[in-house]
């Protein structure tokens, strides 16, 4: 099996990930739940069954290894899109991405779990989904439990766990996997106030100079201590990118609500 | 060593690289068996109750298929009770591939939108899953194969190639059906209506041989016809199948195999937005 584990060497400033001219376009159904009738029914009213989304337009970016690279938007801007083409999840309608090594995405957490097993089964479950091997995740199985902080409830069904120790578990095994390109879509928001914070230097610790990451977040002051460059996203296209501050603080003007602390706040 | 470059750019329609598609799905076997394990868990197969259950439920239901045959046909020997079962038991391994593989990409949702991965793996793992649950149940058929008398013969091998033959099928069932369900969400709610029409429609509560001349029809028109056939004859009857009959079933399995599978991989990769 291919390991997600990173095996190459890469030096500060090589590319790590090159976005050219990247636009995504696609037809999605007006119905929520396409069905034969609701077809048979759209067709004999003559009304149309799919839009057109344009999720993302003339989008370049480069990524260099050794950096961490903070993705903002408004909700809708285009910022888990654009991320879904990178880790090749979602083809582009147009240009090209090329991506220089292992990627792995933290889109989401708990993706591959199955609520009615155990922590410990999940973990390898979860594990496997990311990419990992069967004897990776044995070599970091420790690791994942002392993180996640589940003590003996490890064993237990994970139907039987609160939200807070699925999102622990959830991210731990995240965490655990070594890819050369990170991708770190609003997954830092998980647990209490003290797992946010472990979460937070987990990801600082992730970064090095053979790896990049790329973190999305509405966690202004999370991106302003972590990112080397912050990319604006708004309506699919890139309105500014640039050294974090300067970005972050155009991009809470444009939202008019300046520095107030909720948009500062980890949420 | 050499960094691994990955390229994505868009497409129309076709394929994409097979020998890249493949070494990925293989990569991820381990995925697979471990995500069918737990769906197995999930249902309970793990427990001496599930395993129970998975063996006494065909069993019932080919009890009470007998009793209709009796109450509508009359007087019937204990040979038509063998052939049930074991014909029962192979479209059981293709029904549940079906009533699993249809929702296979549609519950995968929360996967295909987070994790770059061959979406095939999803109705592969329905399959595997119905073959877990289709081995108990050979073992019970030979056990009442032994109980009625009914003779053993090396032509029972003949079991193996229709077996994968039926696996090929139940494969490309699954692959076609999954993906017609992401357009069509109410798939999943005509699928037992076709797959009740299967069952009356193949060889099950009948025998081939005793099929009046103006149905022959049905050997042609339904996959499963030629492959429950041959399978009757050689576990039931120990005798050689039809060579004509393992020629339509493999031309079926493979026809349905290919054009599933097509349309498939034409698609998989717009799954993440229509989900």
């Amino acid at each position: 099996m291919s390991s997600l584990s990173a095996s190459n060497i890469h030096k500060t400033n090589e590319i790590a990930v090159s976005v050219r001219d990247v636009s995504l376009t696609y037809s999605t159904t007006i119905d929520r739940r396409p069905t034969f009738k609701t077809r048979v029914k759209a067709l004999a009213r003559g009304k149309k069954q799919t839009r057109v989304v344009q999720a993302l337009s003339h989008v370049n970016l480069e990524v260099e290894y050794g950096h961490v690279l903070g993705v903002i938007g408004a909700n809708g801007a285009g910022k888990s899109s654009l991320m879904r083409c990178i880790a090749g999840i979602l083809p582009p309608s147009q240009g090209r991405i090329e991506v220089y090594g292992s990627v792995s995405t933290l889109l989401a957490l708990g993706v591959g779990f199955n609520p009615s097993m155990s922590g410990r089964d999940n973990v390898y479950l979860g594990g496997l989904a990311a990419g990992m091997s069967r004897e990776e995740i044995n070599g970091h199985f420790d690791e994942i439990a002392s993180f996640s902080e589940l003590g003996d409830a490890i064993d237990a069904p994970m139907r039987t766990y609160s939200s807070g120790m699925f999102a622990r578990l959830a991210f731990s095994v995240a965490a655990a996997v070594r890819p050369d390109i990170l991708i770190i879509d609003e997954a830092l928001s998980t647990g209490d106030a003290k797992f946010k914070e472990k979460s937070l230097n987990r990801v600082k610790e992730l970064r090095s100079d053979d790896r990049a990451l790329i973190l999305v977040s509405h966690a202004m002051q999370t991106l302003r201590e972590t990112c080397n460059d912050v990319v604006w996203l708004d309506k699919g296209k890139v309105i500014s990118r640039g050294e974090p501050n300067q970005v972050i603080d155009a991009y809470q003007e444009f939202l008019q609500v300046g520095k107030s602390a909720a948009i500062d706040e980890d949420v | 060593m050499s960094t691994p470059l990955q390229v994505y750019e868009p497409f129309k329609a076709g394929l994409p690289k097979l020998g890249k598609y493949w070494k990925s799905l293989w990569s991820r076997r381990t995925f697979i068996a471990e995500h069918s394990k737990s769906e197995l868990r999930e249902q309970h197969f793990d427990t001496a109750f599930g395993q129970f259950w998975l063996v006494i439920n065909p069993l019932l239901l080919s009890g009470v298929y007998f009793i209709l045959i009796v109450i509508i046909g009359g007087k019937t020997d204990t040979m038509r009770y063998v052939h049930l079962t074991g014909t029962l038991f192979l479209f059981y391994l293709v029904s549940n591939s079906l009533s699993s593989g249809v929702k296979a990409v549609t519950s995968g949702q929360r996967l295909i939108l987070n994790t770059a991965f061959p979406r095939i793996m999803l109705p592969l793992s329905s399959v595997v899953i119905a073959l877990f649950k289709f081995f108990p149940t050979i073992i019970v058929f030979i056990v009442i194969k032994a109980v009625v008398g009914s003779a053993f013969s090396i032509q029972m091998l003949w079991a193996i190639p229709i077996l994968l033959i039926t696996t090929l099928l139940a494969l490309g069932l699954a692959i076609t059906i999954s993906c017609i369900n992401v357009y069509f969400r109410d798939m999943a709610s005509f699928l037992p209506y076709m797959t009740r029409t299967l069952l009356y429609l193949s060889p099950i509560l009948y025998e081939a041989s005793t099929l009046k001349p103006g149905l022959r029809i049905l050997e042609y028109v339904n996959p499963l016809f030629p492959i429950l056939d041959s399978w009757s004859r050689a576990l039931v009857h120990g005798q050689n199948p039809e060579l004509s009959s393992m020629l339509a079933g493999l031309g079926w399995a493979t026809g349905i195999f290919f054009i599933g599978t097509y349309i498939f991989l034409s698609r998989e990769r717009e799954f993440a937005v229509r989900l």
